[in-house]
């Protein structure tokens, strides 16, 4: 049985590594968490994984855009072989604050192109906000993280959520595309579309402002569960991903066993 | 540090979307300020010392959502054409984040340069200079930290505004020769010596140190005394000798607080307690593999000044306790509880009766509540529990307290316990986070001096959550690499204490101040070493480790200074660049001290002092109304209604591990996420009853334990596993010819602290930690220049702390028809202090606390938990709104068998209940609690009570009002 292995990017503010380790770790991949200037120190280690995460948290305090910063720390100090990371077509999930970064770094719609088509904007309803929400599925979704996923709650917690395109024309062709991963139920900040969640073409790349990782057991529902170890609707998204990579790749030994 | 003016570069973000934010500034400026507004546009303004504009340009700007902008350029906006244009700057030497944070990013970019933040906002509308001036003053700018300057728009559009550049900067020269005083003084020159330098040093004190220290001392030494012996410090108060009534009590807090623990401990044979009343923090073992910290702190003078920035320095503070507890815990809950002014104060009429220089209570509260947010938003630490409380005495001085809890493993990787810390002499002092500025000298006592441009803002501080997010991750890296002995926060007093402090540890300490780093030059010794700049802990570090602990301080881009070592020379030694400026025998510093004499009188309850001619403020209270519509009036009352959009902007599920989020009485935190055992976890609650110290403070005691530990065994929590915490705000208690009431709100206090220590040793529940604020008055004149002067409700919140069992939390609203509904704990009766007695001005008895029934009780329903299908306590409100309360969220209707009236509907006795049970359990329910049905849950949503049907939709209505 191999065990593939996630980069879970931590410093600057960064503040759901732990959790989003966790996540994984319980979907069976092996997950290593690293500070962003150890990995600019050596950024010739991001070849060993087979998959990232940019977790959620309020990197340079948000400060100039949620993003921002993080998303320029990334394009000077990793570089190269961050880039390379993302043509090597390996998995990267940016939950919250991370798919901001994804979107600033131009990775989300269009990694190919990097072309800015998109932004997270300031919530219409006015502020940061924390709430439950039901999310649904792309219809025809490319995204290998949400296959196969029924409509499920998850919490969101953000402030900067709101998808903009720069060009309705965008949305009509990421529908097509079937980047379209996840919608909200229901308009809970101004969303284009009520999109909540949107993959790059090959489905690998994942940008979601709700938290996957805040709902891996029913000890953390919205009301207390009796059950509480069982899992909760978010493990599925990092469950999809392993099995994704374990199955496609049944020859690769994967970097983690190593670990 | 020179202006490089040559090269300065102004850049303006104009939004291209547009931002809702916005909008709501305009709605409180027409509805709080009365100023015609329409509309608020914000362009955003950065300032550099470099950098080209396309460069800029691609670091400021997001493309898809703004324009840059570096040549004057006319605003379009869909409004049409604005009235004014107020130009908001930060002043010099405050804390500028988006500033730094943006100088970081060009820095990424290969652009080295300073920046200044700010903004330009556009008022459209039919008001006038003064009506923006006012809303620049009160919506927009906090004077005492940022610039606002106010424009025509014409007069702001025909200046060139890009075109000689600068850049606010602190300029100071300061010599760095500490000063000589002499003590040897007459009474009246000791006096005003105190006044002059703020030392808040009484005459006995200062002729103490005269006998005990020396006459001829450096404004260094003075300054360290000053500080090591403030009331903030050193708890003089709570541990005077009193006088009441003429029986001598010898330090409150030795035989009420700490005693009650002392006691509580050996009756139960406790064996939780891990450090209690030693630490930053108190430490209990709830769990098999993590220890648990608690502390909370009040924030209320800072929060007074600037709402924002004091609420963020309060949470950010003690967050900075728990990392400094044992040798360092890793936050995991934030809670908080405000007493305010209520929001809609002041309606037009009464706005020349309000305190004068003290915020609108709606400022107040939006402010308080962004810095709540902010700080533990963006520190990644979830806000599990809190509370509002309002009341129109805390119009002069609101109440910000803010709560963390913190993990540690019971031994750290290297074996060691992590609830202890030991420096070692030769271990090296580092002061690690953020560097020294001016500000928070003397606290909030200089908010009064007159700032001009290059002068520091000192008087507030504004928090800086990314310096400290990385200081934190560094730390709990450093905590487990075993690279440190021990560890403290700078909060009051800054180096002065926490270097004084640890210095106990060896008995000495020795730092050169010149080592440290500063934000600007030109600050003097004295002010290094007591300046309460922000982010900062003292850490003492093997000198074998030294070098580690300064490359992983730098790998995570946190500043680590070596300043000195610890000693045994039994004394604190100060230099300046190798030249001694302060030496301070410890024995003298932090046990000399002669205790305080205090007289405090109780001679039963007084009515409440209106610090306005009541008649002036606009009179609120109702004639008696039937109980359905009091019923709506009470569910839409500030203390009552839903705070939900307050509570929704704070993330409450961060870090994975929230089992029961912040809308039920209590919330509780899963520990396996943080290292403890899978089916543990913690309840967090709390509880006040402030406007019961009209009638008696020891009662208010009582139903403040009494209501955290209700709202503990709602969220699960097991009473004989939960711990306590004490935050005493009161009104000065110190008798003098300025404050003739002093002895009889020390009484008061005494009554409190009697209070507390009963309930405690009845319900077996121990303090582990707690803190007291002893000036929360208002002394001056309102806004039409009268003299008035009022104190605080003498106010105890109680913060609780109970170990959880996973899976056995029941809910917190009604679940399924057929329930049957019971009320626990009795009808209760006593009107006083309840909210409908305060809505409907009735003059009542207090309701009376039967402590030894409330634990059985307690203890009864924590064994029968999975017979209940929901719990909800009874407090603000009564009996009726808690059923309310209970259809409400749980989207239920409810009928009622028996009548009612005002009394037993809305009466807030402790100790009671309202539970559902399926009828499945009733028999087995009745058998153990001998109770008897009082109605049962429906799904025709309505309340039927008295027999008349109340809509469920309406009470939700009046309940969704909201503030």
């Amino acid at each position: 049985m191999t065990q593939p292995s996630f980069l879970i990017l931590c410093g600057d503010g960064i503040n759901c590594e732990r959790e989003t380790a966790a996540a994984l770790r319980r979907a069976g991949a092996h997950a290593e968490i690293l500070h962003i200037n150890d990995l600019a120190a050596a950024p010739e280690k991001l070849a060993r994984f087979d998959g990232m995460a940019i977790p959620g948290g309020f990197s340079f305090g948000d400060e100039l855009g949620s993003g921002q910063i993080l998303a320029l720390k990334i394009r000077h100090k990793l570089g190269k072989n961050f880039f390379d990371f993302v043509a090597a077509q390996k998995p990267i999930i940016g939950i919250c604050n991370g798919f901001q970064v994804l979107v600033k770094l131009g990775l989300l719609p269009y990694p190919a192109t990097q072309q800015r088509v998109m932004a997270l904007a300031p919530n219409l309803q006015g502020g940061f906000i924390d709430r439950w929400v039901t999310l649904e599925p792309g219809a025809n979704s490319v995204c290998k993280w949400t296959q196969g996923v029924d409509a499920f709650d998850l919490p969101i917690r953000h402030g900067e959520g709101r998808v903009v395109f720069g060009d309705d024309a965008v949305y009509d062709e990421l529908k097509d595309n079937g980047q379209i991963a996840l919608t909200y139920s229901e308009d809970v900040n101004g969303s284009h579309q009520r999109i909540a969640g949107l993959c790059d073409p090959s489905g690998l790349i994942f940008g979601l402002m709700p938290h996957p990782e805040a709902f891996v057991y029913q000890a953390t529902n919205l009301t207390p569960q009796r059950d509480f170890m069982a899992a909760g609707a978010g493990a599925q998204i990092f469950r999809n991903i392993v099995t994704h990579l374990t199955e496609t790749n049944k020859e690769k030994v994967y970097a983690g066993r190593q670990h | 540090m020179t202006g490089q003016k040559t090269t300065a570069c102004r850049i303006e973000i104009e939004s291209t979307i547009p931002d809702r934010r916005l909008e709501k500034r305009a709605l409180a400026a027409r509805d709080g300020l009365n100023v015609p507004l329409d509309a608020i546009e914000e362009v955003k303004v950065y300032k550099t010392t470099g950098g080209k504009a396309e460069d800029l340009a691609a670091v400021f700007a997001d493309p898809v959502l703004q324009q840059a902008h570096f040549n004057n350029k006319e605003y379009k906006f869909i409004h049409g054409a604005p009235a004014f244009v107020v130009d908001v700057a930060f002043r010099a030497g405050v804390t500028d984040n988006p500033g730094h944070a943006a100088a970081e990013a060009l820095a990424l970019s290969g652009i080295e340069a300073r920046v200044a933040s700010g903004s330009l906002y556009f008022l459209f509308g039919g008001l006038d200079k003064a009506g923006a001036e006012k809303v620049a003053r009160e919506l927009l700018a906090n004077d005492l930290i940022q610039k606002a300057e106010v424009y025509p728009a014409h007069d702001f559009y025909a200046r060139d505004r890009f075109k000689n550049i600068s850049l606010p900067e602190v300029v100071r020269t300061a010599d760095a020769k500490p000063e000589t005083i002499s003590l040897d003084l007459t009474d009246a020159e000791l006096e005003s010596l105190s006044r002059e330098r703020c030392l808040a040093l009484s005459v006995d004190e200062l002729k103490h140190v005269r006998s005990a220290f020396k006459t001829e001392l450096t404004d260094v030494e003075l300054e360290i005394i000053a500080q090591s012996w403030s009331e903030h410090c050193r708890h003089k108060i709570f541990s005077a000798e009193i006088d009441y009534n003429g029986e001598k009590i010898d330090s409150l807090y030795k035989t009420t607080v700490k005693r009650v623990t002392q006691d509580v401990q050996k009756a139960r044979g406790l064996d939780w307690l891990i450090s209690v009343f030693s630490d930053n923090a108190g430490i209990v073992r709830f769990d098999e593999h993590i220890d648990l910290c608690i502390k909370v702190e009040t924030h209320n003078s800072p929060s007074a000044l600037d709402p924002y920035g004091g609420a963020l320095t309060g949470i950010l503070g003690v967050n900075r306790d728990i990392l400094g507890a044992g040798l360092g815990a890793r936050p995991v809950a934030n809670t908080d509880v405000f007493c305010f002014a209520p929001p809609d104060m002041p309606l037009p009429a009464e706005e020349q009766f309000m305190p004068q220089g003290v915020k609108a209570p709606r400022r107040v509260l939006e402010g308080v509540h962004k810095g709540v947010e902010d700080g533990g938003n963006k520190s990644g630490i979830p806000t599990v529990n809190g509370a509002f409380f309002f009341d129109r005495d805390y119009a002069g001085k609101p109440l910000v307290f803010v709560g963390t809890v913190g993990a540690m493993p019971h031994t750290l990787p290297d074996g060691r316990k992590a609830a202890e810390k030991q420096a070692r002499a030769g271990d090296r002092v580092f002061m690690v986070g953020g560097a020294i500025g001016a500000d928070g000298i003397h606290g909030a006592t200089f908010s009064s001096m007159e700032i001009d441009e290059n002068a520091p803002a000192t008087a507030v501080q504004i928090g800086d959550p990314l310096t400290q997010k990385r200081m934190t991750d560094f730390l709990l890296e450093a905590r487990d690499l075993g690279l440190y002995s021990a560890i403290t926060d700078n909060g009051a007093g800054g180096l002065s204490s926490s270097v004084g402090e640890m210095a106990q540890m060896t008995n000495g300490a020795q730092i050169d101040l010149a080592l440290c780093p500063v934000k600007y030059p030109g600050l003097k010794p004295w002010e290094l070493m007591v300046s309460e700049s922000q982010e900062r802990m003292t850490v003492a570090v093997p000198p074998e480790h030294a070098k580690a602990f300064l490359e992983r301080a730098t790998r995570h881009g946190v500043v680590a200074t070596d300043i000195g070592a610890f000693t045994d020379s039994g004394n604190l030694d100060v230099l300046y660049n190798k030249e001694s400026v302060a030496s301070l025998p410890l024995g003298f510093l932090h046990d000399s001290l002669p205790q305080m004499k205090l007289k405090a009188r109780w001679n039963g309850a007084k009515p409440r002092v209106n610090w306005s001619a009541q008649t002036q403020l606009q009179d609120r209270t109702r004639k008696a109304e039937s109980l359905d519509t009091a019923l709506l009036q009470l569910l839409q009352s500030p203390n009552i209604t839903s705070k939900e959009k307050w509570v929704r902007a704070y993330d409450h599920e961060v870090q994975a591990a929230t089992h029961v989020k912040p809308f039920a009485d209590g919330g509780a935190i899963w520990l396996k996420p943080h290292g403890g055992a899978e089916d543990n976890g913690i309840s967090i609650a709390c509880g006040l009853a402030p406007r019961l110290s009209l009638h008696d403070p020891y009662l208010m005691a009582q139903c403040a334990v009494d209501e955290a530990v209700r709202n503990i065994v709602a969220a699960g929590g097991d009473p004989d596993m939960c711990c306590l915490l004490d935050n005493f705000c009161w009104p000065d208690p110190v008798q003098s010819a300025k404050n003739p009431d002093g002895a009889y709100r020390l009484g008061q206090l005494v009554r409190a602290c009697q209070g507390l220590y009963d309930v405690c040793l009845a319900y077996g529940m121990p303090l582990v930690s707690g803190k007291d604020s002893m000036k929360n008055d208002f002394k001056g004149k309102d806004r039409g220049g009268r003299d008035i002067a009022f104190g605080v409700l003498p106010t105890l919140l109680v913060t609780a702390m109970a170990r959880v069992k996973m899976g056995t939390v029941p809910a917190n609203a009604f679940r399924a028809a057929g329930d049957v509904i019971y009320l626990l704990g009795g009808a209760g009766q006593g009107l006083g202090g309840s909210e409908y007695a305060h809505i409907y001005n009735v003059a009542a008895d207090a309701p009376s606390i039967d402590m030894e029934q409330n634990i059985a009780l307690y203890r009864k329903m924590h064994e029968a938990l999975p017979l209940f299908s929901s719990l909800h306590d009874v407090s603000e409100g009564g009996m009726l709104v808690a059923l309310a309360e209970s259809m409400i969220g749980g989207n239920c209707g409810a009928k009622l068998s028996g009548t009612f009236d005002a009394e037993t509907a809305f009466n807030e006795a402790p100790g009671r209940f309202v539970v559902s049970v399926p009828a499945a359990k009733r028999e087995a329910f009745e058998k153990i609690f001998g109770a008897k049905a009082v109605g049962t849950v429906t799904d025709d949503a309505a309340l039927s009570f008295n027999g008349v049907p109340l809509p469920l939709e309406t009470l939700v209505s009046a309940w969704k009002k909201g503030f």
